[in-house]
């Protein structure tokens, strides 16, 4: 034989360095996209808002810290201007950050998990099985985000009763977090099992097979790295539209008063008449941060798509 | 012929019977379309492999050739239990592996049979490195002992198919390597399990000419080498004849023909088989008369959900036409008739061991006969 | 039958007049010094490279070559169907004395498919699919020569009929005829508005080998009944043999080799014309043992200085590396573009020393 023998440790270090190349070479290609720089930008500040509000802007402001006069325009003692109550608005809009991204956050986690998993299983296994998941799928598309909301939020509370905490959250949060994952993952499983179709055809499945791979090792090995990049793209817009759906269900106030997301923000804005006082400083900061982190997050998605499933190739 | 193989140097020794085929038998029923080769018909069955007795001796290399709907690739398939067959049996070694679809068998059975795919640029993943592509078989199987025993194997294949130094090559994508190159990595994959027969499905047709006689010279050295059997799967009679031992010819999914390469070749006693070799290009100008020689058969070969009754390839055959179609062609299918020194024919003008009759007139390529459409 | 007789016959059998500005005297197609680019990010893909090459009337030339060698390209070149990358940045291609190149799009809508066209590999990609057959090859005659619907659709069966598919089938979709047939369909669209030559690229490589068989013949009998010009493009050597006059041998953008298909094939110049025929096997003469060629072919965005065979080529010398070989035609109307041929010498094919490396030949 002679061919130099690799150690183990070898072979793991070699891995280790392609992995930092294609790292090194993702980050190149998405540099390239000014839109998704951009997106990227404004995604890391919110972050970094979310993480630590308490760095920009001191404590969540209660009723009982509140120093202000009511609903006072913006002026340099409060940049934003105050609530009906004098709390900062600057100082809930950025607490609301870190509520909005959390929310945001678990929904997304429970919907791409719940989807890509469904997704993958059902498109390639097949069969009696692949019918029944997307029965099951078809059944959970179609229903309706909000009314789904009022029939769950109180179910929910009654069973966990109102101040209970699962995981360390509240109840009334946990309500949230769990109607809108329900509703997000049905259409993710649709995409997952259609990209999962397509994948399962190419031949290297049937290579893997030809060698002996049993179901879950191609589905690990073969298909999810195939249908990964496209996870991804979707869990970006998964993420913003939950944010969406957060802010509309505290807006009808469907949410968590003592959690002041933007949404809540929205809903009390409303509540306290602001817009008939034409306290436009109520409304328009968490509105505007809204849509600038779901514009962020579509920037994002759609530079990840172009740099991760890349359309132009030059095969032999 | 013998049983020895036409190579310069010692002969390889052809051993015992290796993998047989008994009455192989796979019927797709129409439901949903099955490509552009099945013309969507409601109900129906299309007849993919009809009835095949096939034996591949240790050692040999044996090419079965037939045009798109013959029924070949399916029968490779069936051969490295990628799809079930509806009626026959599958031997290994002598033993019935029909009916092994799962567990231990299954792996076991895998470890002995491999595949060459067609097309290497689809063959592998595009994310997975040449390294974890040749490993992979040794994971899956649980084989090669200590994980530096199985690093060792996995560049032993590598390096076995040419692709030096092996671990250069271990750690690129397979968007890095060329057609031939990638070949050579399928090539490693189907070897680290130390097969007894691999079957390839077309290996060279989608690889540059001069790539190809590399990567035959590969499979060739190997077999010597590892003492390896090969079904060399095919369109090209021309390959098939470089490189096999014995030539199958199959249509609409039966063996028409059987025999040393050589003599399927130069002495054809399949009418299919004829016209087959009379149209094969090769690279010199034609001599004159060459386009008298030609057997252009008419129309194009059925679909395999309309078999023809009697001998399936009567509707076409050139010897039908001038001898007026004997009646037996009509109405009963021929067997593969034995003719003797390991040849054996699918036609009843073949039976009597005598050469076939002259076709008397060329069918013109513009005449569509009966089967048009 | 020399050039001018071919040219008399050919121009006598077709159906419409010649091009206004048409110089009756020249040859049916002179192209010279044909350079094409393509544009991949920064870099420039050198695709073909002073490619120069005759069709007479009534000719079939062949361009044969492995992937990569520019003979797609220099096809599309002709009739300016480059993608948007694609550049041709020197030369000229003369139709009947006219320069295509120097005419706009628009002018050269007078010569696409009326004098031109082209048959594509792969007719299922080429035909609309939810466009009846008989439809479609209708359409460039009632676009280009201005037919009425009616004459265009009985032209179109006939044409079908040429080309041996019924009539009735016209009225069928792509999907529901076979690949054979649907190449048919794809011929007598390419013959619907009675060019003068049409082009195959790789017209027969996606199919079967006796329809590849059929394809062929028909386009021989075609050329004989209608004194149709013929480029055929393939990397299948073996079928150039059959059907074309002349051959042209192309590699890395270059041509290496053309002339009479017997001259070409019986008595290579060129190392890689050598080379590559060697690499076919031959069973009517019992060749079994194919070469090989070592090496790859180069990459065309830094294509090697020089012969761009040299890195390959087993008689390679100094001045290989350095100078682009001249082309010199000899008496038997061959034309080598290797230094192993300078001008002045008398054309006698050499022999070429053994190819380095072990195990270059199958069945060893």
């Amino acid at each position: 034989m002679t061919a130099a023998p690799v150690s183990p440790a070898g072979v793991r270090r070699a891995r280790w360095r392609l992995r930092v190349r294609n790292a090194r070479a993702f980050g190149r290609r998405y540099a390239a996209r000014t839109d998704g720089v951009v997106g990227a930008a404004i995604l890391v500040f919110f972050a970094a808002l979310a993480l630590a509000p308490a760095l920009f802007v001191g404590p969540l402001q209660t009723v009982t810290i509140a120093t202000a006069g009511a609903l006072e325009p913006p002026s340099s003692a409060h940049l934003l201007g105050t609530d009906e109550v004098g709390r900062d608005l600057l100082n809930l809009t950025v607490h609301g950050a870190r509520v909005s991204m959390v929310i945001g956050l678990l929904a997304t986690l429970i919907t791409i998990l719940l989807g890509a998993i469904i997704g993958i299983v059902s498109g390639f296994v097949g069969g009696r099985s692949d019918q029944v998941l997307m029965r099951f799928t078809d059944f959970f598309l179609v229903l309706p985000t909000f009314v789904l909301a009022i029939v769950l939020a109180p179910l929910i509370l009654d069973i966990v009763g109102t101040d209970a905490e699962v995981f360390g959250i509240r109840a009334t949060l946990m309500v949230i977090i769990v109607v809108i994952g329900v509703t997000s993952w049905a259409s993710t499983a649709r995409v997952i099992r259609s990209q999962t179709l397509s994948v399962r055809e190419r031949m290297f499945v049937d290579r893997a097979r030809v060698i002996g791979g049993s179901r879950a090792h191609i589905m690990r090995r073969h298909i999810l790295p195939n249908v990964v990049n496209l996870i991804v793209a979707n869990t970006v817009l998964t993420f913003a539209g939950a944010i969406f759906t957060e802010t509309t269900l505290s807006f009808i106030g469907l949410g968590d008063p003592f959690a002041p997301s933007w949404g809540q923000l929205l809903n009390a804005a409303q509540g306290s008449g602001a817009p008939g006082l034409g306290a436009w400083w109520y409304i328009a900061p968490p509105a505007f941060c809204v849509v600038v982190v779901i514009l962020a997050f579509t920037l994002v998605g759609n530079a990840l798509d172009d740099v991760l499933n890349p359309k132009a190739g030059i095969r032999r | 012929m013998s049983g020895t193989v036409r190579e310069a140097g010692a002969p390889v020794p052809v051993g015992g019977e290796l993998i047989r085929l008994e009455g192989l038998q796979v019927h797709f029923p129409i439901r949903g379309g099955f490509g552009d080769l099945i013309r969507r018909r409601p109900g129906g069955v299309v007849r993919a492999v009809d009835g095949i007795n096939l034996t591949i001796r240790r050692g040999e290399v044996l090419s079965l050739v037939g045009e798109s709907g013959s029924g070949k690739t399916t029968t490779g398939r069936v051969i490295v239990k990628l799809t079930r067959p509806t009626g026959g049996r599958l031997l290994l070694e002598g033993a019935d592996v029909t009916d092994v679809w799962g567990g231990d068998r299954l792996r076991a059975y895998r470890r002995r049979v491999q595949l060459i795919f067609q097309d290497p640029y689809e063959t592998l993943n595009p994310k997975q490195t040449i390294h974890d592509f040749v490993a992979e078989p040794l994971e899956v199987q649980g084989l090669g002992g200590s994980p530096a025993e199985r690093e060792r194997r996995v560049l032993d294949a590598i390096d076995t198919a040419g692709l030096r130094p092996a671990s250069d090559f271990a750690f690129r994508y397979p968007h890095e390597l060329s057609g031939g190159q990638r070949q050579r990595v399928v090539i490693a994959g189907a070897l680290v399990l130390d097969p007894k027969i691999v079957v390839a499905d077309e290996p060279v047709s989608m690889l540059d000419v001069s790539i190809r006689t590399e990567i035959l010279n590969l499979m060739l050295d190997l077999r010597r080498g590892r003492d390896l059997t090969y079904l060399f799967i095919t369109h090209d009679l021309s390959v098939a004849w470089v490189i096999a031992d014995r030539i199958a010819v199959m249509y609409l999914g039966r063996i028409m023909e059987m025999g040393a390469a050589d003599e399927v070749i130069n002495d054809p006693r399949h009418p299919y088989t004829r016209a087959l070799v009379s149209v094969m290009p090769t690279p010199e100008p034609p001599q004159p008369g060459h386009r008298a020689r030609r057997v252009i058969l008419a129309g194009e070969t059925p679909d395999a959900a309309h078999v023809p009754t009697g001998c399936r390839f009567h509707p076409r055959c050139p010897l039908a036409e001038q001898a007026g179609i004997m009646e037996r062609c009509r109405t009963e299918e021929p067997p593969l008739i034995e003719l003797g020194g390991g040849r054996a024919s699918a036609c009843w003008l073949a039976e009597s061991g005598k050469p076939l009759p002259a076709v008397e007139r060329r069918i013109g390529a513009t005449g569509l006969g009966a089967t048009a459409g | 039958m020399t050039a001018l007789e071919g040219r008399a016959v050919a121009r006598g059998r077709r159906q419409w007049p010649l091009p206004k500005q048409a110089d009756p005297d020249a040859p049916l197609l002179v192209v010279e010094g044909l350079t094409t680019h393509f544009r991949l990010g920064r870099q420039t893909v050198h695709a073909v490279d002073d490619v120069s090459f005759t069709l007479n009337d009534g000719e079939a030339l062949g361009i044969a070559g492995e992937s990569g060698c520019g003979k797609t390209t220099t096809a599309l070149s002709l009739l300016r169907l480059l993608p948007s990358n694609a550049e041709v940045v020197a030369g000229s291609v003369r139709l009947f004395g006219i320069d295509l190149l120097t005419k706009s799009d628009n002018a050269l809508r007078r010569y696409r498919w009326r004098e031109i066209s082209i048959i594509f590999q792969g007719a299922m990609n080429a035909l609309n699919p939810v466009r009846r057959v008989g439809d479609q090859i209708a359409e460039p005659m009632m676009e280009r020569q201005g037919l009425a619907k009616g004459a265009a659709a009985r032209r179109a069966g006939e044409l079908l009929e040429l080309v041996g598919v019924p009539r009735a089938r016209g009225r069928a979709y792509p999907h529901e005829l076979s690949g054979g047939m649907r190449q048919r369909a794809m011929i007598a669209m390419a013959l619907a508005c009675d060019p003068a030559v049409i082009i195959g690229d790789e017209p027969t490589t996606a199919l079967d080998v006796m329809v590849q068989a059929q394809i062929l013949e028909l386009l021989e009998d075609l050329r004989s009944t209608l004194g149709l010009s013929l480029i055929l493009i393939t990397h299948d050597l073996s079928v150039l043999a059959e059907t074309c006059d002349r051959v042209m041998i192309m590699y890395a953008g270059r041509v290496a080799e053309e002339g009479p298909v017997g001259r070409v094939y019986r008595a290579p110049r060129h190392p890689y014309t050598q080379m590559l025929l060697a690499a076919f096997p031959d069973v009517h003469s019992g060749r079994r043992d194919l070469g090989t060629i070592p090496g790859m072919p180069p990459d065309l965005r830094t294509p090697p200085p020089g012969c761009r065979f040299h890195p390959r080529c087993p008689a390679a010398m100094e001045v290989c590396r350095t100078e682009v070989p001249p082309e010199v035609t000899f008496g038997d109307r061959v034309r080598v573009a290797c230094h192993l041929y300078p001008p002045g010498s008398d054309g006698t094919p050499r022999s070429l020393p053994p190819v380095r490396g072990a195990g270059a030949e199958v069945g060893q």
